[in-house]
Protein backbone atom coordinates (compact mmCIF):
# COMPACT_ATOMS: atom_id res chain seq x y z
CA UNK A 1 0.00 0.00 0.00
CA UNK A 2 1.33 3.45 -1.11
CA UNK A 3 2.54 5.48 2.10
CA UNK A 4 1.03 9.04 0.99
CA UNK A 5 -1.49 9.19 -1.71
CA UNK A 6 -3.78 12.42 -3.33
CA UNK A 7 -6.45 10.32 -5.71
CA UNK A 8 -7.74 13.19 -8.34
CA UNK A 9 -7.65 16.54 -6.71
CA UNK A 10 -9.25 19.76 -7.97
CA UNK A 11 -9.03 22.51 -6.16
CA UNK A 12 -10.32 26.13 -7.45
CA UNK A 13 -9.64 29.92 -6.26
CA UNK A 14 -12.68 31.95 -7.26
CA UNK A 15 -12.40 31.29 -11.47
CA UNK A 16 -9.09 29.98 -11.05
CA UNK A 17 -8.45 26.07 -11.69
CA UNK A 18 -5.27 25.53 -9.78
CA UNK A 19 -5.52 21.36 -9.56
CA UNK A 20 -7.04 20.01 -12.36
CA UNK A 21 -7.16 16.45 -11.15
CA UNK A 22 -4.04 15.33 -9.73
CA UNK A 23 -3.36 11.93 -8.55
CA UNK A 24 0.21 11.15 -7.15
CA UNK A 25 1.97 9.02 -4.93
CA UNK A 26 5.00 8.46 -2.37
CA UNK A 27 5.76 4.83 -1.33
CA UNK A 28 7.72 4.64 1.92
CA UNK A 29 11.28 5.99 1.83
CA UNK A 30 10.62 7.90 -1.88
CA UNK A 31 11.72 11.08 -2.23
CA UNK A 32 9.19 12.76 -5.12
CA UNK A 33 11.12 16.38 -6.91
CA UNK A 34 8.36 18.81 -8.22
CA UNK A 35 9.41 21.15 -10.23
CA UNK A 36 7.28 23.55 -12.92
CA UNK A 37 6.41 27.15 -13.33
CA UNK A 38 4.73 29.26 -10.39
CA UNK A 39 1.09 28.88 -10.37
CA UNK A 40 1.31 25.56 -11.83
CA UNK A 41 -0.63 24.01 -8.31
CA UNK A 42 2.75 22.80 -7.13
CA UNK A 43 2.67 24.72 -3.72
CA UNK A 44 -1.44 23.84 -3.80
CA UNK A 45 -0.99 20.12 -4.25
CA UNK A 46 1.44 20.28 -1.12
CA UNK A 47 -1.24 22.53 1.28
CA UNK A 48 -3.83 19.63 0.30
CA UNK A 49 -1.00 16.30 1.06
CA UNK A 50 -0.39 18.91 4.30
CA UNK A 51 -4.45 19.01 5.17
CA UNK A 52 -3.52 22.68 5.32
CA UNK A 53 -6.19 23.56 2.17
CA UNK A 54 -9.66 20.92 1.61
CA UNK A 55 -9.47 19.90 -1.82
CA UNK A 56 -12.54 20.73 -3.71
CA UNK A 57 -12.75 16.83 -4.81
CA UNK A 58 -10.45 13.86 -4.06
CA UNK A 59 -8.54 12.61 -1.49
CA UNK A 60 -5.22 12.65 0.57
CA UNK A 61 -4.93 9.64 2.41
CA UNK A 62 -1.93 7.90 4.36
CA UNK A 63 -1.98 4.12 4.38
CA UNK A 64 -4.89 3.99 3.50
CA UNK A 65 -6.80 6.65 5.62
CA UNK A 66 -6.66 10.16 6.36
CA UNK A 67 -3.40 11.14 8.15
CA UNK A 68 -4.00 12.64 11.70
CA UNK A 69 -2.59 15.44 12.73
CA UNK A 70 1.23 15.82 13.28
CA UNK A 71 1.78 12.95 10.65
CA UNK A 72 2.52 14.91 7.63
CA UNK A 73 5.13 17.43 7.85
CA UNK A 74 5.76 20.62 6.55
CA UNK A 75 8.12 22.87 5.68
CA UNK A 76 7.81 26.19 4.47
CA UNK A 77 9.69 28.69 1.76
CA UNK A 78 9.20 31.70 4.69
CA UNK A 79 10.16 29.18 7.48
CA UNK A 80 7.12 30.48 9.50
CA UNK A 81 9.03 30.24 12.75
CA UNK A 82 7.06 31.26 15.29
CA UNK A 83 8.38 34.95 16.57
CA UNK A 84 7.71 34.42 19.95
CA UNK A 85 9.37 31.31 20.65
CA UNK A 86 13.23 30.56 20.53
CA UNK A 87 14.93 28.23 18.46
CA UNK A 88 14.04 25.24 21.44
CA UNK A 89 10.92 26.31 21.91
CA UNK A 90 9.64 26.53 18.51
CA UNK A 91 11.09 22.88 18.10
CA UNK A 92 9.09 21.83 21.57
CA UNK A 93 5.94 23.38 20.91
CA UNK A 94 3.93 20.79 19.01
CA UNK A 95 5.19 18.39 21.85
CA UNK A 96 4.05 19.94 24.23
CA UNK A 97 0.93 21.67 22.34
CA UNK A 98 -0.22 18.71 20.19
CA UNK A 99 1.39 15.42 21.90
CA UNK A 100 0.74 17.08 25.26
CA UNK A 101 4.38 15.65 26.74
CA UNK A 102 5.43 17.47 29.25
CA UNK A 103 7.94 20.33 29.31
CA UNK A 104 10.86 18.26 30.58
CA UNK A 105 10.51 15.32 28.09
CA UNK A 106 9.97 18.25 25.08
CA UNK A 107 12.59 19.64 25.78
CA UNK A 108 14.75 16.87 25.62
CA UNK A 109 13.51 15.76 22.40
CA UNK A 110 13.76 18.93 21.01
CA UNK A 111 17.29 19.54 21.73
CA UNK A 112 17.88 16.67 20.29
CA UNK A 113 16.01 17.22 16.99
CA UNK A 114 17.97 20.41 17.06
CA UNK A 115 21.53 18.69 17.28
CA UNK A 116 20.30 16.69 14.43
CA UNK A 117 20.06 19.92 12.12
CA UNK A 118 23.06 20.34 13.78
CA UNK A 119 21.88 23.93 15.36
CA UNK A 120 21.88 23.20 19.12
CA UNK A 121 23.98 26.05 19.65
CA UNK A 122 21.65 28.36 18.78
CA UNK A 123 18.69 27.25 20.87
CA UNK A 124 17.96 29.89 22.90
CA UNK A 125 17.66 32.04 19.91
CA UNK A 126 14.48 33.97 18.60
CA UNK A 127 13.90 33.81 14.91
CA UNK A 128 14.99 36.92 14.34
CA UNK A 129 18.06 36.62 15.55
CA UNK A 130 19.33 33.56 13.01
CA UNK A 131 19.97 33.52 9.50
CA UNK A 132 17.17 32.05 7.01
CA UNK A 133 19.33 29.13 6.67
CA UNK A 134 19.86 28.35 10.29
CA UNK A 135 15.97 29.24 10.69
CA UNK A 136 15.04 27.01 7.93
CA UNK A 137 16.59 23.85 10.05
CA UNK A 138 15.13 24.76 13.19
CA UNK A 139 11.62 24.73 11.02
CA UNK A 140 12.77 21.09 10.00
CA UNK A 141 13.63 20.18 13.34
CA UNK A 142 10.09 21.40 14.78
CA UNK A 143 8.52 19.16 11.70
CA UNK A 144 10.80 16.05 12.40
CA UNK A 145 10.15 16.05 16.09
CA UNK A 146 6.85 15.01 15.56
CA UNK A 147 7.66 12.05 13.99
CA UNK A 148 5.82 12.33 10.62
CA UNK A 149 5.31 9.66 8.14
CA UNK A 150 6.29 12.08 5.51
CA UNK A 151 7.56 15.50 5.07
CA UNK A 152 6.43 17.56 2.28
CA UNK A 153 9.31 20.84 1.73
CA UNK A 154 7.64 24.09 -0.45
CA UNK A 155 10.29 25.74 -2.32
CA UNK A 156 12.58 25.46 1.43
CA UNK A 157 15.57 27.35 -0.12
CA UNK A 158 14.57 29.49 -2.34
CA UNK A 159 14.25 32.48 0.22
CA UNK A 160 17.57 31.81 1.20
CA UNK A 161 20.91 33.41 0.10
CA UNK A 162 22.83 31.93 -1.94
CA UNK A 163 25.63 30.65 0.72
CA UNK A 164 22.64 29.45 3.39
CA UNK A 165 20.92 27.28 0.29
CA UNK A 166 23.41 24.39 0.98
CA UNK A 167 23.18 23.86 4.86
CA UNK A 168 19.75 23.35 4.62
CA UNK A 169 19.86 21.12 1.61
CA UNK A 170 22.71 19.11 3.55
CA UNK A 171 20.00 18.64 6.28
CA UNK A 172 17.25 17.64 3.32
CA UNK A 173 19.84 14.94 1.83
CA UNK A 174 20.63 13.19 5.14
CA UNK A 175 17.38 12.79 5.61
CA UNK A 176 16.71 10.71 2.64
CA UNK A 177 19.56 9.06 3.15
CA UNK A 178 17.65 7.92 6.37
CA UNK A 179 14.97 6.59 4.76
CA UNK A 180 12.23 9.55 5.25
CA UNK A 181 9.87 9.64 2.60
CA UNK A 182 9.54 13.31 1.10
CA UNK A 183 7.86 15.49 -1.50
CA UNK A 184 9.85 18.30 -1.99
CA UNK A 185 9.06 21.47 -4.33
CA UNK A 186 12.09 22.94 -5.47
CA UNK A 187 14.15 24.05 -8.76
CA UNK A 188 17.29 22.78 -6.86
CA UNK A 189 18.04 20.60 -9.98
CA UNK A 190 21.32 19.32 -9.05
CA UNK A 191 19.89 18.16 -6.03
CA UNK A 192 16.88 16.62 -7.47
CA UNK A 193 19.48 14.91 -9.77
CA UNK A 194 20.82 13.93 -6.77
CA UNK A 195 18.24 12.67 -4.29
CA UNK A 196 15.43 12.35 -6.11
CA UNK A 197 13.92 8.93 -6.99
CA UNK A 198 11.58 10.87 -9.69
CA UNK A 199 11.09 14.06 -10.63
CA UNK A 200 7.51 15.77 -11.52
CA UNK A 201 6.84 18.41 -13.83
CA UNK A 202 3.49 20.17 -13.15
CA UNK A 203 1.84 22.74 -15.42
CA UNK A 204 -1.32 24.09 -15.29
CA UNK A 205 -2.92 22.21 -12.48
CA UNK A 206 -1.87 18.72 -13.71
CA UNK A 207 1.11 16.53 -13.76
CA UNK A 208 2.61 16.67 -17.08
CA UNK A 209 5.35 14.53 -16.77
CA UNK A 210 6.69 11.59 -14.11
CA UNK A 211 10.41 10.15 -14.57
CA UNK A 212 13.48 8.74 -12.70
CA UNK A 213 16.10 11.91 -12.68
CA UNK A 214 17.92 10.51 -14.99
CA UNK A 215 15.65 10.12 -17.49
CA UNK A 216 13.73 13.16 -16.76
CA UNK A 217 16.72 15.22 -17.07
CA UNK A 218 18.12 13.70 -20.50
CA UNK A 219 15.32 12.51 -22.02
CA UNK A 220 12.73 14.34 -21.19
CA UNK A 221 9.36 12.77 -23.33
CA UNK A 222 7.17 16.37 -23.06
CA UNK A 223 7.50 19.23 -25.09
CA UNK A 224 6.49 21.07 -21.71
CA UNK A 225 9.48 19.75 -19.75
CA UNK A 226 11.73 20.06 -22.59
CA UNK A 227 10.93 24.03 -22.13
CA UNK A 228 10.68 24.23 -18.59
CA UNK A 229 14.51 22.34 -18.52
CA UNK A 230 15.98 24.65 -20.97
CA UNK A 231 14.89 28.09 -19.29
CA UNK A 232 15.80 26.78 -15.56
CA UNK A 233 19.01 25.46 -16.98
CA UNK B 1 6.47 84.96 42.27
CA UNK B 2 2.86 84.71 40.40
CA UNK B 3 0.54 86.86 42.28
CA UNK B 4 -2.31 85.05 43.14
CA UNK B 5 -0.86 81.27 43.47
CA UNK B 6 -0.61 80.19 46.87
CA UNK B 7 2.04 77.97 46.95
CA UNK B 8 1.04 76.85 50.10
CA UNK B 9 -2.85 76.20 49.07
CA UNK B 10 -1.61 74.08 46.36
CA UNK B 11 0.06 72.40 48.50
CA UNK B 12 -2.78 71.94 51.18
CA UNK B 13 -5.19 70.89 47.83
CA UNK B 14 -2.51 68.33 46.56
CA UNK B 15 -1.74 66.29 49.95
CA UNK B 16 -5.37 67.01 51.04
CA UNK B 17 -6.96 63.56 50.94
CA UNK B 18 -9.90 64.14 48.87
CA UNK B 19 -7.21 65.02 46.12
CA UNK B 20 -5.32 61.69 47.35
CA UNK B 21 -8.68 59.16 46.74
CA UNK B 22 -9.72 61.00 43.92
CA UNK B 23 -6.79 60.05 42.22
CA UNK B 24 -6.74 56.72 43.39
CA UNK B 25 -10.65 56.05 42.26
CA UNK B 26 -9.86 57.66 38.91
CA UNK B 27 -7.57 55.07 38.29
CA UNK B 28 -9.60 52.26 39.83
CA UNK B 29 -12.11 53.64 37.43
CA UNK B 30 -9.45 53.69 34.22
CA UNK B 31 -8.23 50.20 35.24
CA UNK B 32 -11.50 48.53 35.49
CA UNK B 33 -13.03 50.13 32.43
CA UNK B 34 -9.57 49.37 31.02
CA UNK B 35 -9.60 45.66 31.29
CA UNK B 36 -13.58 44.86 30.77
CA UNK B 37 -13.02 46.83 27.52
CA UNK B 38 -9.88 44.71 26.61
CA UNK B 39 -12.11 41.28 26.81
CA UNK B 40 -15.53 42.76 25.46
CA UNK B 41 -13.20 44.79 22.58
CA UNK B 42 -11.64 40.90 21.99
CA UNK B 43 -14.70 39.17 21.55
CA UNK B 44 -15.90 42.17 19.37
CA UNK B 45 -12.83 42.04 16.83
CA UNK B 46 -13.18 38.20 17.06
CA UNK B 47 -17.03 38.61 15.91
CA UNK B 48 -15.96 40.94 12.98
CA UNK B 49 -14.15 38.15 11.43
CA UNK B 50 -17.74 35.73 12.10
CA UNK B 51 -18.88 33.76 9.05
CA UNK B 52 -21.96 34.48 10.40
CA UNK B 53 -23.80 38.00 9.38
CA UNK B 54 -25.86 38.56 12.21
CA UNK B 55 -22.87 38.43 14.84
CA UNK B 56 -21.08 40.88 12.30
CA UNK B 57 -24.08 43.26 11.79
CA UNK B 58 -24.44 42.93 15.67
CA UNK B 59 -20.54 44.21 16.32
CA UNK B 60 -21.14 47.40 13.44
CA UNK B 61 -24.54 48.00 15.23
CA UNK B 62 -22.57 48.23 18.88
CA UNK B 63 -19.11 49.91 17.24
CA UNK B 64 -21.44 52.39 15.14
CA UNK B 65 -23.83 53.26 18.55
CA UNK B 66 -20.61 53.94 20.71
CA UNK B 67 -18.57 55.45 18.40
CA UNK B 68 -21.22 58.13 17.01
CA UNK B 69 -22.84 59.09 20.49
CA UNK B 70 -20.81 61.31 22.72
CA UNK B 71 -19.29 59.76 25.74
CA UNK B 72 -20.77 62.05 28.13
CA UNK B 73 -23.97 61.50 27.19
CA UNK B 74 -23.83 57.75 27.28
CA UNK B 75 -22.66 57.78 30.77
CA UNK B 76 -25.50 59.80 32.01
CA UNK B 77 -27.83 57.68 29.77
CA UNK B 78 -26.56 54.68 32.02
CA UNK B 79 -26.56 56.33 35.02
CA UNK B 80 -29.86 58.01 34.76
CA UNK B 81 -32.07 56.31 31.75
CA UNK B 82 -31.64 52.80 32.97
CA UNK B 83 -32.62 53.42 36.03
CA UNK B 84 -35.92 54.74 34.43
CA UNK B 85 -36.27 51.95 32.22
CA UNK B 86 -35.16 48.98 34.35
CA UNK B 87 -36.12 48.95 38.11
CA UNK B 88 -33.23 46.73 39.03
CA UNK B 89 -31.11 49.78 38.80
CA UNK B 90 -32.80 51.62 41.04
CA UNK B 91 -31.76 49.25 44.24
CA UNK B 92 -28.29 50.28 45.92
CA UNK B 93 -25.96 48.22 44.18
CA UNK B 94 -26.39 50.50 40.98
CA UNK B 95 -23.34 53.04 42.47
CA UNK B 96 -22.21 56.02 40.87
CA UNK B 97 -18.77 54.26 40.20
CA UNK B 98 -20.50 51.00 39.10
CA UNK B 99 -22.47 53.17 36.56
CA UNK B 100 -19.06 55.06 35.13
CA UNK B 101 -17.61 51.26 35.26
CA UNK B 102 -20.71 50.32 32.86
CA UNK B 103 -20.20 53.43 30.59
CA UNK B 104 -16.59 53.98 29.89
CA UNK B 105 -15.93 50.01 29.79
CA UNK B 106 -18.58 49.84 26.93
CA UNK B 107 -17.74 52.82 25.32
CA UNK B 108 -14.04 52.00 25.46
CA UNK B 109 -14.68 48.18 23.92
CA UNK B 110 -16.05 50.13 20.26
CA UNK B 111 -12.31 51.79 19.96
CA UNK B 112 -10.66 48.78 21.95
CA UNK B 113 -12.49 46.53 19.23
CA UNK B 114 -10.49 48.01 16.19
CA UNK B 115 -6.70 48.32 18.03
CA UNK B 116 -7.34 44.36 18.81
CA UNK B 117 -8.49 43.50 15.23
CA UNK B 118 -5.56 45.25 13.85
CA UNK B 119 -3.20 43.70 16.28
CA UNK B 120 -4.57 40.56 15.13
CA UNK B 121 -4.29 40.72 11.37
CA UNK B 122 -0.75 41.93 11.60
CA UNK B 123 0.60 38.52 12.30
CA UNK B 124 1.79 36.92 9.63
CA UNK B 125 -0.68 34.45 8.21
CA UNK B 126 2.20 32.04 7.65
CA UNK B 127 2.30 31.65 11.60
CA UNK B 128 -1.21 30.42 11.66
CA UNK B 129 -0.34 28.12 8.92
CA UNK B 130 2.64 27.02 10.96
CA UNK B 131 0.69 25.93 13.67
CA UNK B 132 -1.75 24.15 11.52
CA UNK B 133 0.46 22.06 9.83
CA UNK B 134 2.10 20.74 13.25
CA UNK B 135 -1.48 20.05 14.05
CA UNK B 136 -2.77 22.46 16.69
CA UNK B 137 -5.93 23.44 17.25
CA UNK B 138 -7.46 26.94 16.21
CA UNK B 139 -7.95 28.51 20.02
CA UNK B 140 -4.12 27.13 20.76
CA UNK B 141 -2.49 28.86 17.82
CA UNK B 142 -4.76 32.14 18.87
CA UNK B 143 -3.21 31.79 22.60
CA UNK B 144 0.15 30.18 21.83
CA UNK B 145 1.07 32.17 18.78
CA UNK B 146 -0.80 35.25 17.63
CA UNK B 147 -2.23 36.63 20.90
CA UNK B 148 1.47 37.17 22.21
CA UNK B 149 2.74 38.37 18.42
CA UNK B 150 -0.58 40.86 18.42
CA UNK B 151 0.00 42.37 21.50
CA UNK B 152 3.25 43.50 20.70
CA UNK B 153 1.73 45.49 17.66
CA UNK B 154 -1.09 46.81 20.41
CA UNK B 155 0.54 48.04 23.00
CA UNK B 156 1.28 51.52 21.97
CA UNK B 157 -2.35 51.98 21.06
CA UNK B 158 -3.65 50.44 23.66
CA UNK B 159 -1.13 52.76 25.78
CA UNK B 160 -3.04 55.84 24.03
CA UNK B 161 -6.08 54.75 24.98
CA UNK B 162 -5.38 54.11 28.98
CA UNK B 163 -4.47 57.85 28.81
CA UNK B 164 -7.70 58.37 27.58
CA UNK B 165 -9.96 56.41 29.55
CA UNK B 166 -7.69 57.88 32.63
CA UNK B 167 -8.78 61.55 31.32
CA UNK B 168 -12.44 60.55 30.39
CA UNK B 169 -12.97 59.44 34.00
CA UNK B 170 -13.33 63.30 35.04
CA UNK B 171 -16.88 63.06 32.76
CA UNK B 172 -17.82 60.83 35.99
CA UNK B 173 -17.69 64.33 38.00
CA UNK B 174 -21.27 64.59 36.51
CA UNK B 175 -23.04 61.96 38.08
CA UNK B 176 -21.20 62.15 41.92
CA UNK B 177 -18.24 60.24 41.60
CA UNK B 178 -15.31 61.85 44.04
CA UNK B 179 -13.04 61.34 41.53
CA UNK B 180 -10.07 64.49 40.82
CA UNK B 181 -12.00 66.79 39.21
CA UNK B 182 -14.78 67.07 42.31
CA UNK B 183 -12.12 66.77 44.34
CA UNK B 184 -11.15 70.13 42.88
CA UNK B 185 -14.64 71.53 42.29
CA UNK B 186 -15.18 70.74 45.94
CA UNK B 187 -12.20 72.35 46.81
CA UNK B 188 -12.62 75.49 44.78
CA UNK B 189 -16.05 75.73 46.19
CA UNK B 190 -14.90 76.35 49.79
CA UNK B 191 -12.04 78.76 49.34
CA UNK B 192 -12.02 79.96 45.60
CA UNK B 193 -8.50 78.88 44.83
CA UNK B 194 -9.24 77.99 41.55
CA UNK B 195 -5.84 77.64 40.40
CA UNK B 196 -4.18 75.92 42.77
CA UNK B 197 -7.52 73.17 42.92
CA UNK B 198 -7.04 72.41 39.00
CA UNK B 199 -3.40 72.60 39.46
CA UNK B 200 -3.11 69.82 41.97
CA UNK B 201 -5.89 68.21 39.82
CA UNK B 202 -3.74 68.22 36.73
CA UNK B 203 -0.29 67.36 38.76
CA UNK B 204 -2.03 64.09 40.12
CA UNK B 205 -2.89 63.01 36.28
CA UNK B 206 0.76 64.21 34.82
CA UNK B 207 2.16 61.69 37.60
CA UNK B 208 -0.37 58.54 36.37
CA UNK B 209 0.37 59.18 32.96
CA UNK B 210 3.63 59.40 33.43
CA UNK B 211 4.31 56.07 35.85
CA UNK B 212 1.86 54.56 32.86
CA UNK B 213 4.45 55.68 29.87
CA UNK B 214 7.21 54.01 32.15
CA UNK B 215 5.27 50.72 32.93
CA UNK B 216 4.22 50.69 29.10
CA UNK B 217 8.04 50.73 28.04
CA UNK B 218 8.95 48.05 30.20
CA UNK B 219 6.10 45.62 28.98
CA UNK B 220 7.10 46.42 24.98
CA UNK B 221 10.47 45.12 26.30
CA UNK B 222 9.33 42.17 27.61
CA UNK B 223 7.41 41.48 24.20
CA UNK B 224 10.54 41.66 22.28
CA UNK B 225 11.90 38.46 21.49
CA UNK B 226 15.50 38.90 21.38
CA UNK B 227 17.76 36.69 23.73
CA UNK B 228 19.98 39.70 24.08
CA UNK B 229 19.24 42.92 26.41
CA UNK B 230 19.43 45.08 22.90
CA UNK B 231 16.07 46.81 21.75
CA UNK B 232 15.21 45.06 18.69
CA UNK B 233 14.74 47.29 15.15
CA UNK B 234 11.34 48.84 15.52
CA UNK B 235 8.45 46.37 13.96
CA UNK B 236 6.00 49.44 13.28
CA UNK B 237 2.50 48.72 12.55
CA UNK B 238 1.90 49.06 9.50
CA UNK B 239 -1.71 49.65 8.06
CA UNK B 240 -2.87 46.67 5.59
CA UNK B 241 -3.24 49.45 2.56
CA UNK B 242 0.65 50.79 2.60
CA UNK B 243 1.92 46.49 2.09
CA UNK B 244 0.05 47.31 -1.39
CA UNK B 245 1.08 50.97 -2.35
CA UNK B 246 4.63 50.81 -3.24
Amino acid sequence: MSELRADNLHMRYGDLEVLRGVTFAVEPGEVKVIIGPSGSGKSTLLRCLALLEEPESGDVSLEGRRPQPGEIGMVFQRFNLFQNMTALENVMCGLVEVRRLSKRDAREQATEFLARVGIVDKAGQYPDELSGGQQQRVAIARALVMRPKAMLFDEPTSALDVELVREVLDVMESLAREGMTMVVVSHELRFAHHVASSVLMMDEGRIVEEAPPDEFFSAPKEERTKRFLSLVE
Amino acid sequence: MLAGFSTHIFWEALSSGPFWRGALLALELTIVSFVVAIVLGFFLAIGRSSKSRTVRGGVFFYTWIFRATPTLLQLLFVWDALPQIWGVFRQGWFTPFLAAAVALSLNEAAYMAEIVRAGLLSVDPGQELAGRALGMSRARILRRIIVPQAVRIVIPPMGNEFITLLKLTSLASVISVTELLTAAQNFYASTFSYAEAFAAAALYYLVIVSVLMAIQSRIEKKFTWTSRGRPRRETVPVPAISHDAR
